[in-house]
This record gives C-alpha cells, sequence and structure tokens, in this order.
C-alpha cells in the first residue's frame, strides 16, 4: 500500500461523517413515519483499504467530485429489540448516541487537521 | 449539495413533521369538550396525523412529510347531560372522541422528537462552522 | 506520513531512470511527467504545481461563493494553497538571498 497522506484520510474520514451525519438525521425525522427502516452507514474500516488506492489513482485535479467518488454506502441496519406494529425501526437514543460519537470524532478530526496545517506553515515559515 | 447541508435540511423537515403533529394534538385538546349545538348533532371528531418519508435522489437525505390528517373513525361516547343542547329525546349527549390521557402521552412524544431534530440542527450547523473553521487564523 | 516538502512533493531523484512517486496530496500532476533532472528542473516543477493549486483553490472558491460546492473541499484547497504558497515564497526567498549572496563574492 502507498504511504498515507495525513490530510486525505482526514478528508475521507470527515466526508464518511458527514453521510453517516446525513442517515442519523434521517432515522430522526423519521422516528414516527410507519414502515420506515433505519439506515447507517458501512463502518470506516471497511472502506480504507479499498478506497485509499483508488482516491490517489484518481486525485488529479478533481473538483467537486468527492461525493460521487467516495459514494459512501448507506444500507438498511439491522434492527434490534422488539418490532413495533408500524414496522418502524427507529431507536431514538441509539440515534443521539451515534450523534455524539459524530460529534466526537468530527471535533478531533479537525483539531488534527488544523494542528498539522499550523505545524506545516510554521516550518516552512522558518 | 454536501451531507452535512442535506442532514440540515432533513433535521428542517422532521421540525415542521413534529410542529404539525403538536398542532393537531393541541386542536384535539382544546375541542376535547366540544359536543355538537343541536340535538342530537355530531360532536368534534378526533384529528389523527400521518407521515411518510420523502427520499431525495440528490442528496441522499430521507426527509420527513406530512402524508395527510384524517379522522378517528372510531365511536363517540356518550354521556348522559339532559341539559346540554345537544342532548338527544332521552338526554345523552355524544362527546368527542378524544381521550386526554392519550393526547398528553402523543404530546409527550412530539416534544421529544422536536427537540431531538433540533439537536441534529444544532449539530449539523456546528459541524459545518468547525470546516469553515478550518480555513481560518493564519 | 507527511512526505515531500509541504504541498509541493518536492522529491529529487538521484538516478535519470526511476521516476519520483508523485506524493502531492491532492494537486495536479507534474507538468513535465518526468522526474526532474536538474535542480532548475525541479523548482520550476513545483512553481507551477503551486499555480496549480492556487488555481484550484481559486474555482473551489468561487464555485462555493456561487452555486455551493463541499465545504470540506474548499477548506482542503485552500489549506493546500496556503501550504504551496507559503512553501514557495520560502524557497523564492532562499534563492534570492543565496543569488544576492553569490553576486556580492568578490572575484
Amino acid at each position: 500500500m502507498e504511504p498515507v497522506n495525513l490530510f486525505d484520510l482526514a478528508s475521507k474520514q470527515s466526508q464518511w461523517l458527514s453521510v453517516r451525519q446525513s442517515a442519523v438525521a434521517g432515522n430522526i425525522a423519521n422516528a414516527n413515519t410507519p414502515g420506515y427502516v433505519a439506515t447507517d452507514v458501512e463502518p470506516f474500516e471497511k472502506l480504507l483499504d479499498r478506497t485509499i488506492v483508488h482516491m490517489s489513482a484518481t486525485q488529479s485535479g478533481h473538483l467537486g467530485g468527492g461525493a460521487a467518488e467516495a459514494a459512501y454506502a448507506v444500507k438498511p441496519q439491522e434492527s434490534t429489540g422488539p418490532a413495533m406494529p408500524s414496522k418502524n425501526t427507529v431507536v431514538l437514543e441509539n440515534e443521539l448516541m451515534k450523534a455524539g460519537e459524530i460529534r466526537r470524532s468530527f471535533e478531533l478530526n479537525t483539531a488534527i487537521v488544523k494542528a498539522f496545517h499550523a505545524m506545516m506553515m510554521s516550518a516552512v515559515k522558518g | 449539495m454536501d451531507a452535512l447541508t442535506s442532514a440540515l435540511k432533513v433535521a428542517a423537515s422532521g421540525l415542521g413533521a413534529q410542529s404539525e403533529r403538536l398542532r393537531v394534538v393541541s386542536e384535539n385538546l382544546a375541542n376535547a369538550q366540544s359536543t355538537g349545538t343541536a340535538p342530537g348533532a355530531e360532536p368534534y371528531r378526533r384529528k389523527t396525523i400521518s407521515f411518510v418519508a420523502e427520499l431525495d435522489r440528490a442528496t441522499g437525505g430521507a426527509m420527513v412529510e406530512v402524508n395527510s390528517i384524517d379522522r378517528d373513525p372510531s365511536a363517540y361516547p356518550v354521556e348522559f347531560q339532559p341539559g346540554n343542547e345537544a342532548a338527544d329525546e332521552n338526554g345523552y349527549v355524544k362527546m368527542p372522541n378524544v381521550n386526554v390521557l392519550v393526547e398528553m402521552a402523543d404530546m409527550n412524544e412530539a416534544n421529544r422528537s422536536y427537540q431531538a431534530n433540533l439537536q441534529v440542527v444544532k449539530q449539523a450547523r456546528d459541524l459545518i462552522s468547525m470546516t469553515i473553521d478550518l480555513m481560518r487564523n493564519q | 506520513m507527511i512526505s515531500g516538502i509541504g504541498a509541493l512533493g518536492l522529491k529529487p531523484s538521484f538516478d535519470s531512470s526511476g521516476g519520483s512517486a508523485d506524493l502531492l496530496p491532492g494537486g495536479a500532476a507534474a507538468p513535465s511527467g518526468s522526474a526532474p533532472a536538474t535542480f532548475a528542473e525541479a523548482v520550476s516543477q513545483a512553481a507551477a504545481r503551486t499555480v496549480d493549486t492556487l488555481e484550484t483553490a481559486e474555482k473551489m472558491s468561487i464555485q462555493a461563493l456561487t452555486g455551493g460546492a463541499d465545504t470540506r473541499q474548499v477548506a482542503d484547497a485552500v489549506m493546500d494553497a496556503q501550504q504551496a504558497l507559503q512553501t514557495t515564497i520560502a524557497i523564492r526567498d532562499k534563492i534570492v538571498s543565496a543569488y544576492l549572496d553569490i553576486s556580492r563574492m568578490n572575484i
């Protein structure tokens, strides 16, 4: 595997987190919709091996193609717990927990990027 | 449109839907005692609301919409109130088929969902803000 | 790991046969496409990459202002441009001061 670029990896994780946030938002908004099945994204680790090599091959000069390229799969998640008569599988508490996880990971992500960017800048300013 | 903005829109649609639900509950509660005005007339019939998911192909977001506001078809309870202007020849009045306890429970649920959607709105907005912040202060 | 010098991905190749791996975090490919053979070539390739990076950042910013682009991509492009520009400025300053030093040497 090629050496991994930190900023690229952070970008990918940020994209994954955003897609997950969108899935969680959809679940919470449809918590009372009859027949709605809760969705979630694939775990980030699963995507790493596939997409890193893919991304470095097609990166050059690509504008705005991030979302389409990455295509993080949003698929129905297995429902845990008792089945509701309305066939709705959203558990609000779990969704709120996921939202908390997303927030923490996102804060860490941007903090890391900010720190390394500042380090690069001060290194070249000399 | 990026995923965070889509999340914002989806959560906003959730706020709207739960607001509608709250409005229906408040109408039911306000009219829990609204009988008819003529003898044997129909009283207020309880309203119900149903939602449907609107999948946005472009953004991949699952917004929620009000599907319909219907009337609860269950039977009217009857009370003995001979003095009431809506009393029939035996003194019985048909009362609205609104159960206050059910409506209060629904109101709590609607509040809870509303708060959860609001949290998503705030979080999505904060995450976008953090991303923009990356470019700042050199 | 962070390779190369900042966003320019400067990696001089010491043998003329091997091609240097493109270590750029997201800028355009090297204009000549081959490994730089001389220092002058390396510098001119790096300068070209900087210009490309800046142009990309500008395009993304315009998209963000008018149509609406992905926020993170705009932030990434702008940060890349900041790094690339800063590196190029530092290199330029060094080259200029080296030239001035040489010009002041007594023959």
